[in-house]
């Protein structure tokens, strides 16, 4: 205990290091008990905030091969989304499929082109850019990079904040779905494209779910992570 | 875990430690007034927020999203005329169309992104605000308000406001789009919405006494 008030001093400590945590939810800090090993890997006792019972993790376990999972499975899924048609449009018995490409440049052959541009950097530039920039932060993170913490937090939470609304090619298919039903005269129906495109926007959704972006800044504090190592040997030796 | 140990000097009782989300920084945090923010000191993220008069505030603007949520579902949001037959759309109507095209997967993510998270969203906010509202908060009230802080983002009406007006300019040259009575009443529960996203402060729930643990 005498080692976490010393380093608390400096005020420019981790939670971690100081053998603290805060909830993510209510805010209230504790300090996480001794008996508890304080490492980054995950361990078994769930650990519960005194003041919303929310379950109180110092770093998301494996965060950064949760994320690279699910990173590389929308990378993977990222190739038949734009292959595959997103929708088939059926108009008097002739069908057409379209890929996501397709249904821009038609929204651009009918002079929508601003609409096209929404289309085209929802669905094509955002999913492409957070998949480059997640795999990006991965990287700075793996290699503790000491390069602007802050911008790169920044872009974590603006890819975080984006991503959602790459969803807007899967809504319009459903709305297309739901309202072209003229029988034989015209129909649309979803493409397996769709399905894909989906589940990238999905996975990558849950790839920014599982990255921690305090990794980034544990980089930063490889003085301090001498310390945590200290206390760990310290309670190795006890225990 | 030793319930309710805090770590803060008992000489300074107007500041508060907080650790930060995104750095894991440890620091002393002012009683904040109303409207002030206090940020991270090594990552400028937001560390606290206090809005004022939150509670009152969300609780109406949750009451006037939860009577627009009813009727965005109640009519259709677009009409589709061609050759003298009228289609309806309404906010439902798109998953189960998918559904019955054999995309139940894309039917269950449109299903959840667009009426089950909203929807228990909408509730769910309501019961907690009135709950915290009565000083009558148990351990469920206070699950149920994480389950709806880490939801938050599933919920994706105004991806879908988007969504019908790009899906009205297409269909625009193929027949006549009418625009259906749920329409103004879904675009008001968008604007609704992010004003109660704005309005609605977490530390209300939590401590809604101002009091900072």
């Amino acid at each position: 205990m005498t080692s976490i008030d010393r380093t608390f001093v400096r005020e420019s400590a981790s939670a971690l290091t100081l053998g603290l945590i805060g909830c993510k939810h209510c805010h209230t800090v504790s300090r996480l008990p001794a008996s508890l090993p304080i490492t980054r890997k995950h361990h078994k006792n769930v650990l519960r905030c005194p003041c919303c019972q929310a379950h109180l993790q110092s770093r998301i376990p494996n965060s950064l091969s949760k994320t690279w999972a699910l990173l590389l499975a929308a990378a993977f899924m990222y190739i038949p989304a734009n292959i595959l048609p997103i929708m088939n449009v059926t108009y008097l018995g002739t069908g057409q499929p379209d890929t996501i490409m397709q249904g821009i440049i038609h929204l651009i052959e009918g002079g929508m082109w601003p609409l096209a541009l929404i289309v085209f950097v929802a669905s094509i530039v955002i999913p492409f850019l957070k998949l480059l920039v997640m795999a990006g932060l991965l990287l700075s993170v793996h290699f503790r990079s000491h390069w602007r913490p802050i911008e790169r937090k920044k872009l974590f939470h603006i890819t975080e904040f984006v991503g959602r609304w790459s969803m807007v090619d899967i809504f319009v298919v459903a709305i297309l779905v739901a309202l072209v039903q003229f029988g034989n005269i015209a129909s649309v129906d979803a493409g397996l494209g769709a399905l894909s495109f989906a589940v990238v926007v999905v996975l990558t959704m849950f790839a920014a779910h599982t990255f921690d972006p305090r990794l980034i800044w544990d980089a930063m504090e490889t003085d301090n992570t001498k310390n945590t190592e200290n206390m760990e040997n310290k309670d190795k030796s006890h225990g | 875990m030793q319930q309710g140990e805090r770590p803060q000097s008992q000489s300074q009782p107007e500041t508060f430690l907080r650790v930060c989300q995104d750095c894991d920084l440890v620091q002393a945090v002012p009683k904040l007034r109303d409207n002030e923010a206090a940020h991270c000191l090594r990552c400028h993220s937001v560390l606290e927020t206090r809005k004022k008069n939150s509670l009152n505030r969300s609780l109406a603007l949750v009451l006037t999203g939860i009577i627009l949520f009813i009727l965005s579902n109640l009519f259709p949001l677009l009409s589709l005329k061609a050759q003298g037959i009228a289609y309806d759309g309404t906010l439902l109507s798109a998953s189960i169309e998918l559904y019955n095209r054999d995309r139940p997967w894309l039917a269950l993510l449109v299903l959840f992104t667009t009426f089950i998270f909203p929807a228990i969203s909408l509730l769910g906010t309501l019961f907690v605000l009135i709950v915290t509202k009565l000083h009558y908060q148990t351990p469920v009230t206070a699950s149920l308000f994480r389950f709806l802080h880490s939801t938050e983002i599933w919920g994706m009406l105004e991806v879908f406001m988007l969504a019908i007006l790009v899906a009205g300019v297409k269909l625009g040259d193929l027949a006549d789009i009418i625009m259906g009575v749920s329409l103004y009443s879904f675009i008001c529960l968008i604007i609704v919405l992010s004003f109660l996203s704005l309005s609605l402060n977490s530390n209300t729930i939590w401590h809604p006494d101002g009091h900072h643990p």
